[in-house]
């Protein structure tokens, strides 16, 4: 992981928090911005840090395409593509400290990369073979939220936990423009301002909630949508991937400080449909995806990698080598994810023995015993 | 290192694209037999009821035929291209062929043999501790306390000693379970194990006994003028080869009768609460040999003439006396006729067939004084007794058989009024 | 007559309803430009304009608590849930308004709103797109809650709930959407009541009892069992609230013998309430008691494992068969 922590100095946590427009350091034809306040606060990514950034945005982008591919060969029951993200979900995710605790919904893959899942475990629940892909306490992130917008108060409770614990960290709650609709996200904004605990609401407003127009959600920018209980919210470029990095460190500084929540909306585009099962045509039209394919987030920094003379042939090649590396292993290991064995269903409701369980459990094996082996 | 599989020519199934979704329409190809694919190369779109899906080669390789048509509506599951995968590094498991998981998880009704599934103790019945409760299903309960029996009374000999109706009806017709009273031993009496002919012989009455209400009516009658009919059969020459009797007039008669009686051959359905009126007529008769009690039928008695009811019921009546009856021909009876007359009684008050309705015992035959054109003669006089299963005949209508049957008897010229 | 999707029926019967009736509003998530994830909707907003089909917020408490003030301002909502386990944010408002508010108002206020659910498994779904809550409506008094089995059933089904002036959950099997049947379109909606159960195939030796996407298997089973020798009798509740205990109390008392079968978890699972209520009516008539399949008592478990979690022809077999060997 190339990106340091960043003690960002409190003292000038509210100066940061006082700029009131939208954040962005890269243009979208990749050039550095000039004014912002918030380069300072990515002072310290170098040539290294923004080839590793870029590396990282690749990778997540070949592996969320392979799965898309393996969905389509059957592989996989289902996939929701973060295609177009890769920056709000990465550049986020690298400013996490590793005792941070994330609760993403269910298109943080990217997120979870950064996290140190191992793509394939993230693939368990997408194929079906299991509920979950792997113990949130090993990689400070929940499993995948399926019900909107219940993580956001989730992430509320688990940084009321920190703040009980007295403990410099901070919980953050992936969501995206069409949970912020729905009430959990509301009540996560009210306990988490009541109580003042250390939680980033990072959503990332990808301009969809399937077939929905962020403008049916709300007709005023999400990022404002804390102010009315006193939570202040950063608007940031989410294609931008130094953009979304120092916008979260800040958040993070203001939770480690004890000055209490934030919201960060990251605008960006669902570039892909919204799952497998889904069909933009219906919805949406070619020239709008064309309007933000312009925007993406991977062409921007390879542009300014290349402008700065940070990145040539050698290196494009390499990375294209370890995306296509990441997406071999993928594949190899999805088709090696076996079917678990049929006790397995029984496992894990509570956390002991169960008369009613242990009967049913032992009443189906003797049903399968019956039977004649499967074809 | 590879995945594993096989080599060679592989097929890409149409995989289930969401939400149990059945079938595709093929749109557009984008290979050709001949061309070759890389991983994840788009190779066709196809359409759902949802939405229009570019489908990716699982495989790497040369494309050997294309299965499906543009403008094809395939199901799930099916091939629709396969590929050519040999001196290809690597290629995606081995497809089983079948769903790999997802869409509408039942295929056809496909059902796996269940071995051993008619064992009837496998768990099913309670387990009856000793000196609980006797256990009976609610019907047999209900039964017992309508007759009247105590279930402590009765032994269960179903799974887990639950009561069953056999079991209450072997309760109600008496047959002892207990050991021999104090008093008896050995030497003073003998044991003979119940079994094969008297077994079944014994359940049956108890069967019948034990489900239909039974009630008798009698009519003794004057049938001299059917003796001599059957004299006169016997020098006949269409009889010839035929020992005609009494017996094979009565079943005529029988059958006959039964035309304007068809309660008397009908059988009580308690599965379905059902009257089932018969539109044949299996005539039963009871034969009593050295090896048992058999009570073939003759199928289809309504369609016989006397000659060929005659020869019917002597080819049972031998084989019978022989044990060489068949299943079917024991099976399937309407209605019965005993002859208790060979054994030199007048009457009796038969036990019906179980499913029958009736049973008609024609006793002996005897000469007796009888009113005879208002004087008194030496007539051949016999009593006919008939059993009847009064939830499906009432008094009046087994009366009104047996009288029928009578006067045929007492005139067989009747016969002929039957055509 | 003609023969359409599950999906496709029940679409006819919304178009068919929407042009009944101009206060018939349908609300819900992606319903509108989209046609619902399901396409159920497909082409109604296009037709009816977006003031009659609303996409709405993604906020299913909003969904439902905005339509009770639609019914109580005179309109007919007809709510879509998008899947099964997404209902529950609207639970307080179905349960503590929707179902109440005629009982609380005096009879005043009527809620003729259909709240339309798909549900159930056997789709290789992620979670919480499987589940089968039917048993916490059907449990709550007031509200009226039915599921068609098939594409005929669907297209009459849908109509009549709307009609309705009480509050009914519509419990729409998703994995036989797709599956093709007739719909005879000319039939009156009076033809067959929507709390009326209906006997599929007669049978003489075992009465089997499903719903929704169960009938299709309890259909296999019958068939399976007929090959076997065994004559079962399979009744579509199509209403679970109320449960038509008439024409099972009839079956019932012709075979003897009664196997529910359901989705949903056995432990109080529908099933639960037509057991009871069999016993008490059929009582002397049982042969055997009366049997319950499905699922465990665990959450719906991965897609990989769903196959054993969900009963199959198999899994009812077992219990008609249990049912044969009872004294």
């Amino acid at each position: 992981m190339a990106i340091a922590q960043v003690r960002v100095p409190e003292a000038k946590i509210s100066g940061w928090m006082g700029f009131d427009g939208l954040v962005q350091l890269i243009s979208v034809d990749g050039q550095r911005t000039v004014g912002c306040p918030y380069w300072e606060l990515v002072a310290d990514v170098g040539a290294e840090q923004l080839r590793d950034l870029y590396t990282d945005m690749v990778v997540v982008r070949r592996i969320d395409a392979e799965a898309m591919a393996l969905q389509r060969q059957g592989e996989l029951g289902l996939w929701a593509p973060l295609l177009g993200q890769e920056a709000a979900q990465v550049g986020s995710a690298r400013a996490l400290q590793p005792d941070d605790f994330v609760f993403p919904s269910y298109r943080e893959h990217g997120v979870a990369y950064c996290r140190g899942v191992d793509p394939v475990a993230m693939l368990r629940l997408w194929r079906g073979t299991a509920l979950s892909g792997w113990d949130p306490a090993d990689f400070g992130i929940a499993t995948p939220a399926i019900i909107v917008g219940s993580q956001a108060l989730h992430a509320t409770g688990y940084a009321l936990g920190i703040l009980l614990d007295g403990a410099p960290s901070a919980a953050v709650a992936y969501f995206g423009d069409g949970a912020s609709s729905e009430g959990d996200v509301a009540e996560a904004f009210g306990f988490a301002a009541s109580y003042t605990v250390p939680v980033v609401f990072v959503c990332q407003n990808n301009q969809w909630a399937i077939s929905e127009p962020v403008r049916l959600q709300s007709h005023a920018s999400i990022a404002r949508r804390g102010e009315g209980y006193g939570i202040p919210g950063i608007e940031v470029d989410g294609n931008d991937v130094l953009a979304v990095l120092a916008a979260t460190r800040l958040a993070l500084a203001r939770a480690y400080a004890g000055q209490g929540p934030t919201l960060i909306e990251a605008v960006t585009y669902r570039l892909g449909p919204h799952t497998t099962s889904d069909d933009p045509t219906r919805y949406r039209s070619h020239a709008e995806e064309d309007e933000w394919r312009a925007k993406d987030p991977l062409v921007r920094l390879r542009a300014l990698l290349r402008a700065e003379g940070l990145s040539d042939d050698t290196f494009e090649t390499a990375v294209s080598a370890a995306a296509d590396e990441a997406a071999a292993t993928l594949r190899r290991g999805c088709l090696a994810l076996a079917d678990p064995p049929p006790g397995a269903l029984f496992e894990h409701v509570y956390a002991g023995p169960h008369p009613l369980l242990e009967e049913e459990r032992a009443a189906y094996a003797e049903y399968l015993s019956t039977l004649d082996p499967e074809a | 290192m590879p995945a594993g599989g096989v080599r060679g020519v592989r097929h890409f199934l149409l995989p289930d694209l969401g939400e149990g979704l059945t079938e595709a329409e093929i749109v557009a190809w984008h290979v050709a037999p001949g061309d070759e694919v890389a991983l994840n190369q788009v190779l066709v779109d196809v359409e759902t009821e949802k939405a229009v899906v570019e489908l990716p080669s699982p495989y790497a390789g040369s494309v050997v035929e294309v299965l499906a048509r543009e403008g094809e509506t395939v199901g799930v599951g099916t091939p629709i291209i396969a590929i050519d995968t040999s001196g290809e590094g690597e290629g995606t498991a081995d497809n089983v062929p079948m769903l790999v998981g997802y869409g509408p998880s039942e295929t056809a009704p496909s059902r796996r043999r269940r071995s051993g599934r008619r064992h009837l103790d496998r768990g099913g019945a309670p387990s009856a501790p000793t000196g609980s409760r006797p256990l009976a299903a609610p019907p047999v309960r209900f039964m017992a306390r309508q007759i009247g029996i105590d279930l402590a009374d009765v032994t269960g000999h179903g799974p887990g000693g639950v009561i069953t109706r056999e079991d209450l009806a072997a309760h109600l017709a008496g047959v002892a379970v207990a050991g021999p009273p104090p008093g008896e031993g050995p030497g003073r009496e003998s044991r003979a194990p119940v079994r094969g002919v008297q077994k079944h012989m014994a359940a049956a009455m108890v069967r019948s006994v034990a489900t239909a209400p039974q009630a008798c009516v009698f009519l003794t009658l004057d049938v001299t003028p059917t003796m001599e009919l059957v004299e006169r059969l016997r020098a006949n020459r269409h009889f010839d080869g035929l020992h005609v009797t009494p017996l094979a007039v009565v079943a005529r008669a029988m059958v006959l009768a039964l035309r304007d009686a068809p309660a008397l051959n009908s059988s009580w359905d308690e599965a379905t609460s059902e009257v089932v009126t018969k539109h044949y007529v299996n005539l039963g008769v009871a034969v009593a040999g050295p090896l048992g009690l058999f009570v073939p039928n003759v199928k289809d008695a309504q369609g016989m003439t006397l000659r060929e009811l005659t020869q019917a019921l002597a080819e049972l009546t031998a084989k019978a006396r022989d044990a060489r009856c068949t299943p079917a021909e024991l099976a399937g009876g309407t209605i019965t006729l005993t002859n208790v007359g060979v054994f030199g009684v007048d009457a009796g008050v038969p036990i019906l067939n179980p499913g029958e309705a009736a049973i008609l015992a024609l006793g002996a035959v005897q000469r007796r004084p009888w009113e005879f054109e208002s004087a008194v003669a030496l007539r051949d006089v016999v009593t006919l007794s008939l059993a009847f299963d009064h939830r499906l005949v009432d008094g009046q209508e087994a009366s009104r058989y047996l009288t029928a049957v009578g006067e045929i008897l007492a005139d067989p010229t009747n016969l002929v009024a039957f055509g | 007559m003609a023969t359409m999707s599950l999906s496709k029926a029940l679409n006819a019967g919304l178009r068919e309803a929407l042009e009944r009736d101009p206060k018939v509003v349908l609300m819900g998530e992606d319903i509108g430009k989209l046609g619902g994830v399901f396409r159920v909707t497909e082409g109604l907003q296009r037709d009816f304009g977006e003031r009659r089909v609303i996409d709405t917020p993604l906020a299913e408490s909003g969904v439902i608590g905005t339509a009770v003030g639609l019914a109580l301002r005179g309109y007919r909502p007809v709510c879509e849930i998008q899947f099964d386990g997404f209902v529950y944010p609207a639970f307080d408002q179905i349960v503590s308004q929707v179902a109440k508010l005629r009982y609380r108002n005096e009879g005043r206020v009527a809620m003729p709103m259909t709240i339309r659910v798909p549900y159930g498994g056997g789709i290789g779904a992620v979670e919480h797109h499987s589940e089968s809550p039917e048993a916490y409506f059907a449990h709550t008094a007031g509200l009226r809650v039915v599921t068609p089995s098939n594409a005929g059933d669907a297209h009459r089904m849908i109509q009549q709930a709307i009609a309705s002036d009480d509050p009914v959950v519509f419990f729409e099997p998703k994995r036989r959407y797709w599956e093709k049947d007739e719909v005879d379109e000319a039939a009156p909606l009076s033809a067959v009541p929507l709390d009326r159960a209906r006997v599929v195939i007669e049978g003489t030796d075992v009465t089997v009892a499903a719903y929704g996407p169960m009938v299709a298997t309890a259909l296999d089973a019958a068939r399976i069992g007929a090959a076997e020798g065994t004559s079962i009798e399979v009744i579509d509740l199509r209403s679970l609230s109320p449960v038509d205990f008439d024409t099972i109390e009839a079956s019932v008392n012709k075979t003897g013998r009664l196997v529910v079968a359901h989705e949903a978890s056995v432990f109080c699972g529908l099933g639960a309430e037509i057991a009871a209520r069999v016993s008490e009516r059929c009582f002397y008539h049982l042969e055997s008691p009366v049997r319950r399949v499905g699922g465990f008592a665990t959450p719906y478990p991965a897609s990989r494992m769903e196959r054993h979690f969900l009963p199959d022809a198999d899994r009812i077999l077992h219990e008609v068969d249990r049912c044969l060997q009872a004294a």
